[in-house]
């Protein structure tokens, strides 16, 4: 793990498990309604002060907790088009399989590449700190995926080229 | 583009795949659904270049050499998409060769297929392939759909049983308006697997000279038909000797063996009949299920499924078939109407059942596709990329259904 | 052939003339519409007699196969074969099965060439280039390579608009023949591992196989085309090969046509290869990710339980 990156893994963790601490609440605004109030917005009692965690301008992490749900944006690395299309495409084929994924906001809020949104009823049926665990390692090995894919087209591409490009010379 | 680019019809079965092009009358490939891989196969997805081979080859490759098999479909239902999504690209570019974004493709499902399932197809057939258009049809209802060049339909019906034999399962499948009705669907463990071990146990019974799963299996092609009633055919077999037939084997050393053939001919596609005859695991006839199938299905739609029972897959060709399913079936509604018109005392115009056998049985699934896919509406029908784009893949979760006029 | 190659013949063909021909089966009725890549269909019928197959070829840039010479080599190569063109295709060719040629050998090679219909047709203008190569070649060392002028008339651009919106240009000169693939990317994946593969196909003589053709890939249209290029499709990528005297002496030359016919098609296909890769492993770390995060379930949070006695407790 690099330098820079432990430092900022770390501080999402912290961030997040702090943020994590929700609660029931039923809407003020609306009678008999019970909803995330981060995605409602409507209630600024209910909400709190969002954070921004950076490590660097591409890799950004947007927490924006409230009383009873918690928005976790994530921009992850985009070196390249390469990278831009990797991802996009990654982050397509996960939030096409977000009801397997509970937590996972099918569309992610904008200037970011995915989000999740972990609501009192995930803390109440789920345990938090593997929840925090979870979101650190997708942050971890979305990276380690992606640099892999692209590695990969590379070399395969190499073969591809060098296989065509033989016949003209035996 | 209908001319010069003929649709793709695919039928990926969990056993046989049939390839070909819209518009012809059988599929340009048929082959098993069977990949190997060596390379480390998929799993490893370190490897760069995985080397794979589809089909017939990959059963030649398997055997021995450090090539692994595998059939991604397993009970009709694609199982592991990634041996799949090979498995297509294969098929398009070594076998059909084509460019998959000028052609538009038909594939087809079992029924009862998830639409989460139909979303992956998609996915695939339009972001791997850039495929120009997409229809995925259900199998039961092309088979309806291929009995349409039948004499004996009138008009193009979309209601109708279909009885799909293939090796492994039979399925007996009642289709109404075009759509599958999933609560009545019956599968019956009897397939063309069974009624050539059938023959091979009889062979071996009888201490022929040569009972290899392939004899069985050619004799069970050339001289197996269903008979109306086993007692009297065996009568007629011991009164007309020629009807016991020879058939000449080749050994794989070169020589070749006669091989008496007898009363298998006519006893083993009876195991559909009587199929106490072959096990005691399973003992409801064909016909029996046939009408618990219809008769679990909705009131209204009921007539239509007797009047249209279309016949499809390989195990359905037997001379005769269809003759003595209808009289059976037949016979069970009217024993059924008769008791009904001695408790109500009232009178029935009574039902017409009627069993429709035709040309294009064995691959009907596929000719069907060929039909509905070469037609000029077809197109209209599709899905595009476009259409995927903009809307995701929840689309192909409703096809329109076909009305060829 | 390497699993990675795409065949030269088709394969549908080959197999079908295989039965008939070779192996000699009961000749059988057939009506059959077989696609090939670059837009080209073949319809196989036995209109007349079982034993009389008929075989049509539509391929889309015939009009330009025939400025430079197609039918020639039709004639060439399946001579008395060539038949009365059946409607809305371009040339046919009829196989009467009864009157084969004796020998196996000269079957095979009949199957071989049947089979080879598309690539055949298509190499009218390659030949013709390769032709015209030879010829400048040859004058060039006569008179020195110094003061050697190709006429303008020999340097002449054959272009084969062989896809809707693809065309192949060919550029025959003294020293070289120089081939220009105009491909297009539909979609914006493709795109950019096009990119990736082409610089790849563009660093290979560099690093690996030194007599390989000269590679060259451009968004823009090479210079000596921009006049034959009006319109631009957009997303269009360029890509020239520049084949020097060492691929096209005659023992190398057909192979050479055969192998750089199939360009196009092998690039694309790689590039579905790779979404198809890059798919299987998404999938594969999607169901990684699903177990990390169902980590996160309490497990036996159902489980009943009860004293030590084997007792449940009674609920309340």
């Amino acid at each position: 793990m690099s330098q820079s990156l432990r430092p900022y893994l770390n501080a999402v963790r912290v961030s997040l498990d702090a943020a994590l601490c929700l609660d029931n609440f039923a809407s003020e605004l609306v009678e008999r309604h019970n909803y995330p109030e981060v995605e409602a917005g409507n209630n600024p009692m209910a909400l709190l002060n969002p954070m921004h965690i950076s490590r660097n301008e591409n890799e950004r992490v947007l927490i924006e907790p409230s009383i009873n749900s918690v928005r976790v944006s994530i921009s992850i690395k985009q070196a390249d088009e390469i990278e831009q299309i990797l991802v996009r495409q990654f982050t397509r084929f996960l939030t096409r399989r977000a009801e397997n994924f509970f937590i996972l906001r099918r569309k992610p809020v904008e200037g970011y590449d995915i989000s999740f949104l972990i609501t009192n009823h995930h803390t109440e049926t789920m345990l938090k700190h593997k929840l925090v665990d979870f979101i650190i390692e997708f942050m971890q090995e979305v990276d380690k995926e992606i640099s892999e894919i692209k590695l990969f087209l590379n070399a395969r591409a190499r073969l591809v080229a060098e296989a065509y490009l033989v016949p003209f010379d035996s | 583009m209908s001319l010069h680019a003929p649709a793709v019809v695919m039928d990926n079965g969990t056993g046989l795949t049939k390839l070909g092009f819209a518009g012809n009358d059988s599929p340009s490939f048929v082959f098993p659904t069977a990949i190997a891989t060596s390379g480390g196969g998929v799993s490893n997805r370190r490897s760069t270049m995985p080397n794979y081979v589809i089909g017939d080859e990959a059963i030649a490759k398997a055997d021995g050499s450090n090539y692994a098999l595998s059939y991604p479909i397993r009970h009709g239902m694609i199982e592991n998409w990634d041996q799949m999504e090979r498995f297509w690209e294969s098929s398009i570019f070594k076998y059909l060769r084509c460019e998959p974004e000028d052609h538009r493709f038909l594939l087809t499902e079992p029924p009862l297929n998830a639409p989460e399932n139909r979303e992956m197809t998609a996915e695939i057939m339009f972001e791997t392939f850039n495929c120009a258009g997409l229809y995925i049809a259900v199998q039961a209802v092309l088979a309806l759909a291929a009995s349409w060049t039948s004499s004996k339909v009138v008009g193009q019906p979309l209601t109708g049983t279909v009885i799909d034999s293939g090796d492994g399962v039979t399925h007996v499948i009642a289709v109404a308006e075009g759509y599958v009705i999933g609560s009545s669907i019956k599968h019956i463990p009897i397939a063309g697997r069974d009624i050539t071990s059938f023959i091979q146990g009889m062979l071996r019974d009888r201490g022929e000279a040569e009972t290899s799963l392939r004899t069985a299996e050619r004799i069970k092609q050339e001289y197996c038909y269903v008979s109306p009633n086993i007692v009297n055919e065996f009568k007629r077999f011991d009164q007309e000797p020629d009807r016991f037939k020879k058939y000449v084997a080749e050994l794989a050393n070169g020589r070749s063996v006669k091989v008496d053939v007898g009363y298998e001919r006519f006893m083993a596609p009876e195991i559909f009949f009587s199929p106490e005859i072959a096990t005691s695991d399973y003992l409801t006839p064909l016909p029996e299920v046939v009408d618990t199938v219809v008769q679990g299905s909705p009131m209204d739609v009921r007539k239509g499924l007797y009047k249209n029972i279309v016949l499809s897959g390989g195990s359905t060709m037997f001379k005769d078939f269809g003759r003595r399913l209808q009289r059976d079936i037949k016979k069970l509604v009217d024993e059924r109407i008769h008791k009904s018109e001695r408790l109500t005392g009232g009178k029935s115009s009574g039902v017409e059942v009627q069993v429709i056998s035709h040309k294009r049985q064995r691959n009907a699934v596929w000719f069907g596709g060929s039909l509905l896919a070469q037609t000029p509406e077809f197109k209209n029908y599709c899905y595009t990329k476009q259409d995927y784009d903009e809307y995701g893949p929840g689309i192909v979760r409703q096809f329109s259904l076909f009305n060829v006029n | 052939m390497a699993t990675e190659l795409l065949e030269y013949h088709n394969v549908l063909l080959k197999s079908l003339f295989t039965e008939a021909i070779i192996e000699q089966q009961e000749p059988v009725a057939i009506n059959q519409l077989v696609s090939d890549f670059d837009n080209v269909t073949y319809h196989i019928s036995t209109p007349e007699a079982k034993s009389k197959i008929l075989v049509s070829m539509y391929i889309k840039s015939w009009k330009d196969l025939v400025k430079y010479g197609a039918q020639d080599i039709i004639k060439r190569e399946y001579k008395d074969l060539v038949t009365e063109t059946e409607q809305g295709y371009d040339f046919s060719l009829l196989i009467d099965l009864d009157k084969l040629p004796n020998s196996l050998e000269e079957r095979m090679k009949l199957v071989a060439d049947l089979s080879l219909l598309r690539r055949n047709t298509m190499a009218a203008p390659f030949e013709l280039a390769f032709k015209k190569f030879q010829a400048m070649n040859k004058e060039a060392t006569q008179n020195g390579l110094d003061y050697y002028q190709p006429s303008a008339q020999d340097l002449e651009i054959m272009s084969i608009h062989y896809r809707d919106e693809e065309s192949i240009f060919i550029q025959p000169n003294f020293d070289r023949v120089t081939v220009t693939f105009g491909t297009v990317f539909k979609d914006e994946t493709d795109q950019v591992f096009g990119k990736v593969f082409l610089q790849e196909f563009v660093d290979a003589r560099r690093r690996a196989i030194q007599n390989a053709p000269q590679v060259l890939y451009s968004k823009q249209p090479p210079l000596e085309l921009r006049e034959l290029i009006k319109k631009d499709a957009g997303n269009v990528g360029y890509v020239t090969f520049v084949l020097f005297p060492a691929h096209l002496t005659a023992q190398r030359q057909e192979r050479c046509i055969s192998h750089i016919q199939t360009f196009r098609d092998y690039f694309h296909y790689h590039i579905k290869c790779s979404k198809a890769y890059v798919h299987s492993r998404m999938r594969f770390r999607t169901d990684e990710f699903l177990k990390v995060l169902n980590r996160a379930k309490p497990e036996n949070i159902e489980r009943e339980r009860k004293t030590a006695s084997g007792r449940r407790f009674a609920a309340r």
